[in-house]
């Protein structure tokens, strides 16, 4: 009697402990908060001696794979006084391969918001600022240095800004509204990296929900860079079936190109735009399909031109194609046209938090592509971990093709505190 | 002929009166479940066949029928993501993404067997119309049938507890006729303001053998917003609102 009693006892305690919830913890929340991550990641590259970028990367190494080692950590906090925030991000990486050892330390976001009413905004410091609907790249995005289409998830480093955020919420229709002005200084010690021309820049989004439609008017101002206007929206078609789309118009935009082995500058009105689809599948598997074009981008000519000089060049030129490059050639997806492609499959064989994706980019000018499967698994209390292969095809003288890896393996293991 | 037109009339009449009945109970089981505007604490448990749990805590805020904000206070992997809901329209706040994207009612932020619509669950008169009402001997069943396509579940099949006026059980269909998911709501208790609510909320499905999800109500106190709050810009600050 006393053992089932004692069976009875234990089963009410944990039954009472599976439902408890202790609130204290949350209710009165710290006005200092500290989180983040910090991050292993193990690479694996495959070399192709053959490639022409190999030359500018690894030049006389005679090399054929890399390993490759990174921690990072990544740390956001806050402090809130009444209507008043600062908050900031730094993030961190230390890598070590078989070549150089290399760590470096920037302040992403460091900024004061002051919140005098759930309607109004003001922020002033350095914010990274993101505009736009793609996935994998965004048109529209105006003040924000570019992502990365193979990990767009990544955080980016911010600018320094003065901006305001002002809501309104008038229900029908036209459901709400929102304007977001900013000044973005430009000045040889603050923004130096946003654009050549030192002043004053200013931005704005103005968003509006219209019959479930959200819709974007953006705009800058000609300064340090080109003055250029844009637009993007996003709604669903269907329940499981969402459409986004951006386009920016960009007045006398200025290309580095190489004309006959010299460099020159060339001045033209771009366009460029985005359209994409996500899908989600019954059986849980998501599908976003986008599509990129980019008059800003390198036409198959130009990058054919630059990729076969870096291929028969001599030891001597290398070094002064290697700034060349930098200047966009062998910044990720720069040509015109390309597809992105990403599915994802949710919990399959009944494994819940196991994610398996498969992310293709094509590039539609030379028709290489890259192809990079996934297997992501976030069970773990505050691990995750992710496995990716990536392998690139194409012909010597194009975008993925050129490349100086031509297989690459990745595991990392990030955990959250 | 005057019994034949009497019949005839109740026969029209009755149908409709029973009707309006149900709509009214169905207001009452919204109300009772939750303040109309409210802000809410409240932890989700997935727990696998195995028996590994994992859990996530929720601060939440609603407005009206069919306005939620919800924000991740735990695990650390997912903290500062929040996700918003205005009627049909549901988007997802990451911040490191940084920007709202949209996502369905069909999908879960978490994982496990509570979806989106679960999680940022608005009245249930906001979606669904009260079809019939019988009453059993515990209380009553609601015949619910979702308002339009966009809803996640086609029909529900709600038991009522007739003291309280609360969901003891909930079933979920789907279009097909195929049962989604079962909800169970239990273990009444006094948030505050005098009326007692279910503070347990348990779910399972035929789709995710042995699984269970379990929501736990911790605090649901009436709370009135500016409508602003439950905007797109407003998800990156949702923690601003916590402590005032």
């Amino acid at each position: 009697m006393a053992v089932v009693l004692s069976l009875c006892v234990t089963l009410l305690a944990h039954a009472a402990d599976e439902f408890s919830f202790d609130l204290s913890a949350y209710t009165a929340p710290s006005p200092f908060e500290l989180h983040g991550y910090a991050e292993l990641r193990q690479e694996y590259q495959s070399l192709d001696e053959d490639s022409p970028l190999y030359r500018l990367n690894f030049a006389d190494s005679g090399r054929d794979a890399l390993n490759r080692s990174i921690a990072a950590l990544e740390l956001s906090g806050s402090y809130r006084n009444g209507d008043s925030r600062i908050a900031g991000t730094w993030h961190g990486e230390q890598q070590h391969d078989e070549l150089a050892d290399h760590g470096a330390g920037r302040l992403y976001e460091l900024y004061l918001a002051h919140q005098p009413d759930a309607g109004t905004t003001v922020e002033v410091g350095k914010r990274a600022v993101k505009w736009g609907k793609g996935y994998a790249w965004n048109p529209v995005g105006f003040i924000e240095r570019p992502k990365d289409p193979n990990d767009p998830e990544l955080s980016r480093e911010g600018y320094v800004i003065a901006a305001a955020d002002f809501i309104h919420t008038r229900g029908g229709d036209l459901h709400t509204l929102a304007f977001t002005p900013v000044l973005l200084p430009v000045t040889a010690s603050v923004n130096d990296d946003f654009g050549q021309e030192t002043g004053l820049n200013a931005a704005a989004k103005l968003y509006l929900l219209y019959r479930d439609i959200d819709i974007d008017l953006l705009w800058l101002s000609n300064g340090s860079r080109p003055g250029r206007i844009g637009l993007d929206f996003s709604t669903n078609l269907a329940p499981n079936f969402e459409i986004h789309g951006e386009y920016a118009y960009i007045h006398d935009h200025e290309q580095k190109v190489l004309d006959a082995g010299a460099m020159i500058t060339r001045s033209y009105d771009a366009q460029t735009w985005l359209l994409g689809l996500r899908y989600l599948s019954e059986r849980e598997t998501t599908w976003i399909v986008e599509y990129y074009h980019d008059d800003r981008g390198y036409s198959e000519a130009q990058m054919q031109d630059f990729l076969g000089r870096v291929d028969t060049a001599s030891e001597a030129m290398l070094p002064q194609l290697r700034s060349i490059g930098q200047t966009g050639y062998t910044r990720p997806t720069a040509m015109q046209d390309y597809v992105y492609l990403r599915v994802a499959q949710k919990d399959p064989f009944d494994i819940l938090y196991f994610t398996p994706a498969l992310t293709a980019i094509g590039n539609l000018d030379d028709d290489s592509w890259s192809l990079t499967p996934e297997l992501l698994y976030t069970g773990i209390d505050d691990l995750e971990l992710r496995l990716r292969a990536t392998v690139l095809h194409g012909d010597r003288l194009s975008e993925f093709g050129a490349k100086p890896n031509d297989r690459k393996i990745e595991l990392r293991l990030r955990y959250s505190f | 002929m005057k019994h034949l037109a009497v019949t005839l009339l109740l026969l029209v009449v009755a149908p409709r009166v029973y009707a309006i009945d149900a709509a009214d109970l169905l207001r009452q089981v919204d109300r009772n479940l939750q303040p109309e505007s409210y802000e809410m604490y409240r932890k989700l448990i997935n727990i696998e066949p195995d028996g590994r749990r994992k859990e996530f805590v929720l601060y939440s805020v609603k407005k009206g029928g069919d306005k939620v904000l919800a924000l991740f206070l735990d695990p650390p992997s997912e903290k500062g993501r929040s996700t918003l809901r205005l009627g049909d329209n549901m988007w997802l706040y990451i911040p490191n993404v940084g920007k709202p994207l949209r996502i369905t009612s069909l999908q879960s932020v978490i994982g496990g067997v509570f979806n989106n619509a679960d999680i940022l669950r608005v009245d249930f008169a906001a979606e669904y119309d009260a079809e019939s009402l019988e009453e059993t001997s515990n209380g009553y069943t609601l015949q619910l049938k979702a308002k339009n396509t966009t809803v996640a579940y086609d029909r529900l099949v709600m038991q009522v507890d007739r003291k309280h006026k609360v969901p003891v059980i909930i079933e979920a269909y789907a279009a097909s006729g195929m049962l989604i998911k079962t909800l169970r709501y239990s273990q009444m208790k006094d948030f505050g303001d005098g009326r007692p609510r279910p503070s347990v909320l348990e779910t399972d499905s035929p789709l995710y053998k042995d699984y269970k999800s379990i929501m736990i109500y911790a605090s649901i106190k009436a709370r009135d917003l500016p409508d602003e709050v439950f905007s797109l810009n407003y998800m990156g600050r949702v923690d601003d609102l916590r402590g005032k």
